[in-house]
């Protein structure tokens, strides 16, 4: 792969994309809003499908002469889309906001306030998604929400991987036809269901024409050397429009445009391309075969698909902005892993793919490596290689974790988990047949701590929110404790449960999504829309945060209080009302007298792992709105800064508001003292059951790691131990100087961050100012 | 009659730098040499003492409360402790909320030293495994064949980094567990090695020799550290290589390019770095210069990373 080459015409791609402005756009919404407007007898389903059809047929597109790959779901790139049917409220309370906020900024045309302040936003007032969460449950919602954030209530369902396999291979001509054979002889009340599929594909058939017709207007005033590439752009969308894909570009050209519309039509977040190594390898093999296409020619294809992938951007509200900061929509693609025969399998499409993502470097796609026991050395070298480039990319995923636990716990088919795909940044799913619902409601174990602690009160604001079940001056014994936080996630397990089905139903009634049904088996087959359970598997999945933070606090309290005696329960309990102010003492020994959670010591490991334990379990109590099994993650993203907001000062020491745990299955920032082995033995204690919605592992690695080949074997020993612990998921970021720099300022947040400093490896907090300096230094040249 | 215990300083796990794959390095407590330029410091003295790390201190002044007479006194906002107290002093280690007070070392028996190797097995693979280092692993010589011995039952790869300062009879009896040999020769002139690291060479070299003419010579790698006017002139590396190649030239030889960041460990142990400040590290130029030295006698396998 090293005689490949990123090309002038994606250096030029790049430079545009980055340089664009980022607006927030209204044209979606306007259209959306006339299609409702006049057509208000037609049911909702038919409304949508309609509504979508419009947009495809109607929405502004453009086109770069540069451009192998075409299209996007508004004129500019990353623009952000005002999406009324799930919900605006949001957008009418911050719009003037968005080029101002903290997070994640747009600019705002005045105009587009103005219209959709008169035209939009009050014909949906009472009528979206949201408002109708909000009427029928928002008080009981809010009065959970500091222990139970339920997530999915005011924009349509992502973290998809849709079948693209079955996409290719028929193209919307070929679903029209399916659909059609089922519209001569299935139920009337499936009818619906087809017209409306039916609907959508002709609308995208429209779509990938207009881009045809588009060219062929531009292609005379462009420059000559220009003319031929568009010609050929021009010719693979009017195909599509017709057939499916017969050569390898046209494929990519035809999975670009699935992705769009799918955005197109739910405005959600993640909608993943899976496992793209595997399914377009039939083309490109093919294509070289026959001497058409280039090991080059592919990179270069591909390069243009990359940039695509970070054209697509999400709009949040300000508060998700900060849960999910840096737009991440998750394009998530996984290559490697094993087939459906259980062997492993990577091709030179899988190498392209890491090229790629070490000559663009950008956070989109969100690039996976599935990992086994049999992955071979040049897959991993390849891999290890983008790692070094500190892009935190590609991260890696555990066949031998999450395979079997899949088919054991989840009672997923085999071939479909050996078919695994990752969507959004973690989570799990099966390829093509799933409606998951990621990350359905954050469980915040710590504020049921705490809860438990102050009989059910919350420490920042006195409020009663919890069950009052005595507090920790009243628990004579640890286990005693351990009985009253049982209760305490009981009661907010199931309270989750009763608002989980109300958002649930409030999808089925607001967004039906038709096209999105048209790639997820057995959609059409049932003839049952994916938010009413057509899919073949429908999964819900709940984030239990943060599992670190609790096994520290329980830890403390266990050894300090009630089996040592160091602190009195009284003072603790004080102490953590004054957020220790004024028992710094206090503080200092919680944070620094008891073994704490990634330090390889197993029983503060384990009563991490008995809580989640407890959790998973429970969560087989309870079966979702499409009658699907619950299950659990643990990855917050960024989510760990607010979730902190919502904590007072705990036991492991942290003071109130401050962030928890990042990752999900990771230590404390700062308290793992005993290397990275040590936090992948105290990982591998969180059973493989916890995490089948998905895992986040965070680690951190210094530059100079990969500057040997030597160096990058030995990393490459590390992650061959992290598949035989079973560990699902890890990814790395290379410490730069930024985080010397700022170790320096704060070092009671880098703890653990250790430098080589001569012969030996030292604690970057515990070195002098001037060795630190020197060192920082020393690490300059990362910095570029 | 095993000995029953081992003062270790550090066991540090994830060790990547020396000998094969990835490893947990030991450190046993306790050194015949005093190199001037000496890495681990905090290694050399043979005993367990308290040692105090002024960054972590909350100055909340426990210490001085929980303290014994004559156990340490508390001034400049610090304690300081008498070394030369008899007992222990675990209610100073107990009582310090931030473990600024901390013992230097601990002792492991043997079954407790294996446990914690094992801890990291899974990571051991390509090579990888324990290295037991220091101080001076061989002063602890009876604990540490006893070591090896259960680290070949237990199929660990083992390395060790040694002077070779010690009687030979306990050499011959480590060797058949080792699968891994590093050897500083510091100085060739047994003078000049004694004033730089208190005792003469030539027990070293000559033990050198035995285990280069032995049946383990292919496990072994020579290392010499560059410290600025001390190892690091010509004439030391040259007699070093020759001295190599007159046993045989196909041995493993390493230089160690100096760095002057050793010196920050000194101040935690009360102890002066015997390395003029001035001295940086050796650019690639000069390093060429003394590789050139070694190829010039004859070595063929100067170990370059």
């Amino acid at each position: 792969m090293d005689n490949l080459q990123q090309t002038q015409r994606i250096h030029i791609l790049k430079e545009k994309m980055l340089n664009s402005p980022r607006y927030a756009s209204i044209e979606q919404a306007r259209i959306i809003t006339h299609v409702y407007q006049q057509n208000e007898n037609l049911s909702i389903p038919k409304k949508r499908a309609l509504s979508l059809k419009t947009a495809l047929e109607e929405l502004e597109i453009s086109v770069e002469k540069e451009e192998l790959i075409v299209g996007n779901r508004t004129k500019g790139v990353r623009y952000g889309v005002v999406f009324p049917e799930s919900g605006c409220s949001w957008v009418n309370k911050e719009f003037e906001t968005l080029p101002t906020r903290p997070q994640d900024q747009f600019l705002v045309k005045e105009e587009d306030i103005e219209e959709f302040r008169k035209e939009i936003y009050p014909y949906w007032q009472g009528k979206s998604m949201e408002d109708i969460i909000k009427k029928n449950y928002g008080q009981e919602i809010n009065a959970m929400a500091k222990v139970v954030k339920i997530n999915q209530k005011d924009h349509a369902q992502g973290h998809i991987c849709p079948d693209s396999a079955l996409w290719l291979k028929l193209g919307p001509s070929g679903l029209i036809e399916k659909a059609k054979r089922k519209l001569e002889t299935c139920p009337k009340d499936q009818r619906e269901f087809y017209e409306c599929v039916i609907l959508v594909l002709e609308g995208t058939q429209n779509f990938m024409k207009r881009y045809s017709y588009h060219i062929m207007n531009m292609i005379d005033n462009v420059e000559k050397e220009y003319q031929r590439g568009l010609k050929e752009v021009a010719d693979n969308c009017m195909n599509l429009s017709q057939r499916p894909p017969q050569s390898f570009y046209e494929a990519v050209q035809s999975l670009w445009f699935l992705f769009v519309i799918l955005h197109m039509e739910s405005n959600a977040s993640s909608f993943s391309p899976g496992r793209m190594d595997q399914y377009l390898y039939p083309y490109y093999q093919k294509d070289i075969a026959s001497g058409v296409l280039t090991k080059q020619k592919a990179l270069e294809i591909l390069e243009c698909l990359w940039l695509k992938f970070n054209q697509i951007v999400y709009l949040r509200n300000q508060n998700s902005a900060k849960y999910f900061a840096g737009f991440p929509i998750g394009f998530n693609i996984a290559i490697g892993g094993i087939d459906e025969n259980g062997e492993d399998i990577y091709n030179d499409l899988s190498l392209l793919c890491l090229k790629a993502q070490y000559d663009l470097g950008l956070p989109q796609p969100n690039l996976s490596v599935r990992l086994n026991k049999n992955s071979s050395h040049e897959l991993m070298q390849e891999a290890i290689k983008v790692v070094a480039k500190g892009s935190g990319m590609p991260q890696f995923f555990n066949d031998e974790a999450i395979v079997n636990t899949m088919i054991e716990d989840l009672g997923i088919e085999e071939k479909d988990a050996r078919n695994y795909a990752i969507v959004g940044c973690v989570e799990l799913t099966t390829h093509g047949n799933n409606l998951g619902w990621s990350d359905a409601a954050m469980f915040n174990l710590n504020k049921a701590l705490e809860l438990t602690l102050n009989n059910g009160k919350c420490l920042l604001t006195n409020q009663q929110i919890g069950l009052g079940l005595g507090s920790l001056e009243t628990y004579e014994t640890f286990s005693d404790l351990e009985n009253a936080f049982q209760k305490q996630v009981d009661y907010f397990i199931d309270e989750m449960m009763k608002a989980e089905v109300v958002v649930e139903k409030a999808h089925q009634d607001c967004l039906p999504t038709a096209f999105l049904s048209t790639v997820i088996d057995d959609c059409i087959e049932k003839g049952l829309d994916v938010t009413k359970g057509g899919a073949k598997y429908n999964l819900s999945g709940i984030q239990m945060i943060q599992v670190a933070n609790l096994a520290d606090s329980l830890a403390a309290i266990k050894q300090l209080v009630y089996d040592e005696n160091m602190i009195s329960k009284h003072e603790l309990l004080e102490a953590l009302k004054n957020d220790f102010k004024g028992y710094e003492i206090i503080q200092t020994m919680l944070l620094n007298k008891v073994p704490k959670y990634g330090n390889d010591v197993k029983w503060v490991d384990d009563l991490g792992a008995k809580w989640a334990g407890y959790f998973r379990e429970k969560m087989k109590d309870y079966t979702n709105y499409r009658g699907g099994p619950y299950h659990t993650g643990m990855y917050t993203v960024s989510a760990h800064v607010p979730m902190g907001e919502n904590v007072g000062a705990s036991p492991d020491g942290r003071n109130a508001l401050t962030p928890l745990a990042d990752g999900g299955m990771s230590p404390v920032y700062g308290r793992d003292m005993a290397g990275p082995t040590a936090v992948l033995k105290s990982v591998s204690r969180m059973k493989d059951s916890f995490t089948t919605n998905g895992g986040l592992l965070n680690m951190k690695f210094l530059p100079e790691f990969f500057e040997t080949k030597t160096g990058m074997m030995k990393f490459e020993n590390f992650l061959r131990a992290f598949v035989d612990l079973e560990i699902p998921h890890i990814q790395f970021n290379v410490v730069r100087r930024e985080d010397l720099l700022d170790a320096k300022i704060h070092p009671e947040n880098h703890k653990s961050l250790t430098i080589r400093v001569a012969g030996y490896t030292a604690y970057f907090v515990e070195l002098a100012g001037k060795l630190q300096d020197e060192i920082i230094e020393r690490t300059a040249y990362e910095d570029i | 009659m095993k000995t029953s215990k081992a003062l270790v300083f550090d066991i540090k796990r994830f060790a990547v730098h020396d000998g094969q794959g990835l490893r947990t390095t030991v450190f046993f407590k306790g050194c015949p040499l005093r190199c001037k330029w000496c890495q681990n410091p905090e290694g050399l003295s043979a005993k367990r003492r308290p040692i105090y790390f002024e960054k972590s201190c909350i100055h909340c002044r426990r210490c001085e409360q929980s303290s014994y007479e004559n156990q340490m006194i508390y001034e400049n906002n610090r304690p300081y402790f008498h070394l030369d107290y008899q007992g222990d002093f675990d209610n100073l280690v107990k009582c310090c909320p931030s473990t600024a007070i901390r013992y230097d070392s601990e002792e492991y028996d043997i079954e407790e030293l294996i446990e914690k190797i094992k801890e990291d097995k899974i990571f051991f693979r390509d090579n990888g495994g324990v290295t037991f280092s220091g101080g001076e692993p061989l002063m602890q010589g009876e604990f540490l064949v006893e070591i090896l011995k259960r680290c070949k039952e237990e199929g660990i790869h083992t390395a060790i980094e040694t002077t070779m300062f010690a009687s030979l009879e306990l050499i011959k009896k480590i060797l058949p567990y080792l699968d891994l040999i590093y050897i500083d020769l510091k100085v060739f002139d047994e003078k000049k090695h004694e004033e730089f690291t208190n005792i003469s060479s030539k027990m070293i070299k000559e033990h050198i020799k035995y285990i280069l003419e032995s049946v383990y010579k292919d496990k072994v790698i020579i290392r010499t550290p560059l410290i600025p006017s001390m190892t690091a002139t010509d004439d030391n590396i040259t007699s070093i290589a020759k001295f190599l190649v007159s046993i045989d030239s196909e041995v493993k030889y390493e230089l160690l390019n100096y760095n002057p960041l050793a010196s920050s460990k000194y101040e935690l142990v009360d102890l002066e770095y015997g390395v003029d400040k001035q001295y940086k590290m050796f650019t690639q130029k000069q390093m060429q210069h003394f590789y050139d030295i070694v190829y010039s006698t004859g070595l063929k396998n100067l170990i370059i990373e």
